[in-house]
């Protein structure tokens, strides 16, 4: 592993059934970096995020996460490493319908033993960055399509992740929210400096990344 | 386990809560009725032998003289002599017994139902001491009568008149209000035993069918132990006959006829079935509300969750369910057996057990035991029926959970 390189995937490969979605992908992502995974829809993007992120096991190649090689945990490992390690925002938000803003932000420090004012104190100082500290006591179903993203940012940070893996972020909101989600990423990575490893099919969002990396039929092409 | 998450789950998902609370608590409400019914039932039937004082009576069956004048017995109620008493005394599980002579008087003018008793002895009809209108209960070593309130006021008899029964005359010391005691052993005249023993054993007409010795009798009111009544039941028609007419609360079960009476087996079929039902009503329901979360616990395990955080808590929130569920069914049960409690309940008495002859007046009707159910649930069954609903909560949530626990993030996050 190159020094500065936190996450690393070497010669994953994929296979559902007879049909191979991730063919022999390298790929590293240094600390801080923002990249930006790029392609069309059925390349294979999402696959290898979740390859990467420990969401699924790849059928070849090893994964690496500061050194730690990820391919041969269990279930549960797994898990605890996302817990530590990694955050998730979704296309679609993924909050829980009947939890708060609060508590949604909350989620990933509940199996966590921790006092629940430290757990609030966290979840309401991220909300209060996303400029929700308004809506905190709202439910999902509440909030609109931005502010259910924000909300999705602020659980995807509340472990302070090394890395944050964005899945089609912007998909499901009008080009103003999206840019105003993109703004928030953006300034995680430049002021926090954690690294992002967004999938996107939109090539103008891309732009914003350090690193494009664009993949085709699988493979990784640029 | 996060109690508020769980809180929150049961408290915004209504509609399937609610589901699965109400087809749960019904199947324990359910199970907790028909036990109590049945419980109620098997109270009832002791009531007859209860008010007597006894657990169980006995008499043998046998012939009535041809010509019916004097002192005679019953054809349900024959003699059970001394030697027999002295076998059944020292029976294991008799805890006391009572002795008494039943005798049909034919007097030329008049027909008597005339009962011998002991007067102290609190096992048997003595215990009409508390029924007792007017004047005082026999008393002990006196030759003297107790009358049926509504035979003295059918005869027009008095306190301090006399009365002739087969060429004895007893003084009237009291009148007696039958109707409020046992319906078991009704008569129309209550005589010390002795007094009634000499009536029998000097009677030719009962002597010529039953002979009868100065301390036989011919009825028997046994205290037992409850374990015991179903032996002593059979060891007491070895020493008597296979005739023997034994009373048991079993035996005023039967004559309920209540299919809740009848057996056991349906008790206990029914019970199985109707927790049967409300484990498919939770496990159905519960299995559907967590098909419709699996794109939940997929976010809950890409966060971080581990499968036995996720397991843990299901578990909970199907243990608080149905624990709600069992507590609602208790009230549900409750609120029944308050109602059930209403219902009066008629056991019929046999006419071998209170006899009269057919040519007098109500000779031939049906005597029964009126009595309102007594239903109540026992703190045991209730107990029982919610541990039950938590055990259900327990497996549901613990089998549904593990196996959803197993599914991968990434298949249920996968395209949105």
């Amino acid at each position: 592993m190159n020094n500065g390189t936190i996450l690393s995937g070497t010669n994953l490969s994929k296979k559902y059934g007879d049909l191979e979605v991730v063919k022999h992908v390298t790929i590293s992502i240094n600390a801080g970096e923002f990249v930006c995974l790029v392609g069309k829809s059925g390349c294979g993007k999402t696959t290898l995020l979740s390859l990467l992120s420990g969401l699924e096991r790849p059928t070849s190649g090893q994964v690496k996460l500061d050194d730690t090689d990820i391919t041969s945990a269990t279930e549960d490992q797994l898990a605890l490493f996302r817990r530590e390690n990694v955050g998730f925002i979704f296309q679609s938000f993924n909050l829980i319908p009947t939890l708060t803003a609060w508590e949604n932000v909350a989620l990933p420090l509940f199996p966590i033993k921790m006092s629940g004012d430290e757990r609030h104190r966290r979840a309401t100082e991220l909300l209060e960055k996303m400029e929700l500290g308004h809506r905190m006591d709202h439910l999902p179903a509440a909030l609109s399509g931005g502010e259910k993203q924000r909300v999705a940012i602020a659980r995807a940070l509340v472990n302070n992740p090394k890395v944050l893996f964005a899945d089609e972020p912007t998909g499901n909101l009008d080009s103003s929210t999206g840019d105003a989600i993109m703004e928030i990423l953006t300034k995680l990575h430049t002021e926090k400096g954690v690294a992002i490893l967004m999938v996107t099919h939109e090539v103008e969002l891309a732009k914003t990344a350090q690193r494009l990396i664009r993949m085709h039929d699988g493979e990784v092409v640029a | 386990m996060n109690l508020h998450y769980l809180m929150n789950e049961l408290y915004y998902q209504k509609r399937r809560t609610i589901t699965a609370i109400i087809g749960l608590s019904i199947g324990i409400a359910l199970l907790i009725i028909l036990n109590s019914l049945s419980m109620a039932y098997r109270q009832a039937a002791q009531v007859p032998l209860k008010e007597i004082g006894a657990d169980i009576t006995v008499q043998r069956p046998g012939d009535v003289p041809k010509e019916l004048s004097g002192a005679v017995f019953p054809c349900s109620a024959v003699t059970i002599s001394d030697e027999e008493l002295k076998k059944i005394q020292p029976l294991p599980g008799v805890r006391g017994l009572g002795k008494a002579v039943l005798l049909w008087v034919f007097d030329p003018n008049r027909a008597w139902i005339v009962l011998g008793i002991e007067q102290q002895n609190p096992v048997g009809p003595s215990i009409l001491r508390h029924s007792v209108t007017e004047g005082r209960f026999l008393e002990e070593g006196k030759v003297e009568a107790l009358v049926e309130v509504a035979y003295a006021r059918q005869f027009n008899l008095k306190i301090g008149d006399t009365i002739t029964i087969a060429n004895t005359t007893f003084p009237v010391v009291g009148l007696v209000d039958a109707s409020r005691a046992a319906k078991i052993a009704v008569a129309n005249v209550y005589l010390p035993l002795a007094e009634a023993q000499k009536l029998a054993a000097s009677s030719s007409q009962l002597q010529s069918v039953s002979p009868f010795g100065p301390n036989d009798v011919n009825l028997l009111f046994i205290k037992a132990d409850q374990e015991k009544i179903t032996w002593l039941a059979s060891a007491l028609k070895d020493i008597l006959g296979k005739k023997a007419t034994i009373g048991t609360p079993d035996s005023f079960l039967k004559l309920l006829g209540s299919l809740f009476a009848l057996s056991d087996k349906f008790n206990l079929a029914a019970s199985i079935i109707a927790i049967f039902v409300a484990v498919l009503i939770a496990f159905k329901t519960m299995a559907g509300n967590i098909a419709e979360r699996a794109r939940e616990i997929g976010v809950l395990k890409a966060v971080g969750w581990t499968n036995r955080n996720v397991v843990t808590q299901l578990l909970a929130e199907s243990v608080v369910q149905c624990f709600i569920a069992g507590i609602l069914g208790l009230v549900i049960a409750a609120i029944a057996a308050f109602a059930l409690s209403f219902m009066k309940v008629n056991i019929p008495i046999p006419w071998d057990m209170s006899p009269t002859p057919h040519f007098l007046p109500g000779g031939g009707d049906q005597i029964f035991k009126t009595l309102r159910l007594p239903v109540h649930i026992p703190w045991t069954l209730a107990t029982f029926a919610t541990l039950l609903s938590v055990l259900i909560g327990g497996l549901t949530g613990g089998l549904l959970g593990r196996n959803i626990s197993k599914i991968k993030p990434s298949e249920v996050l996968r395209h949105e």
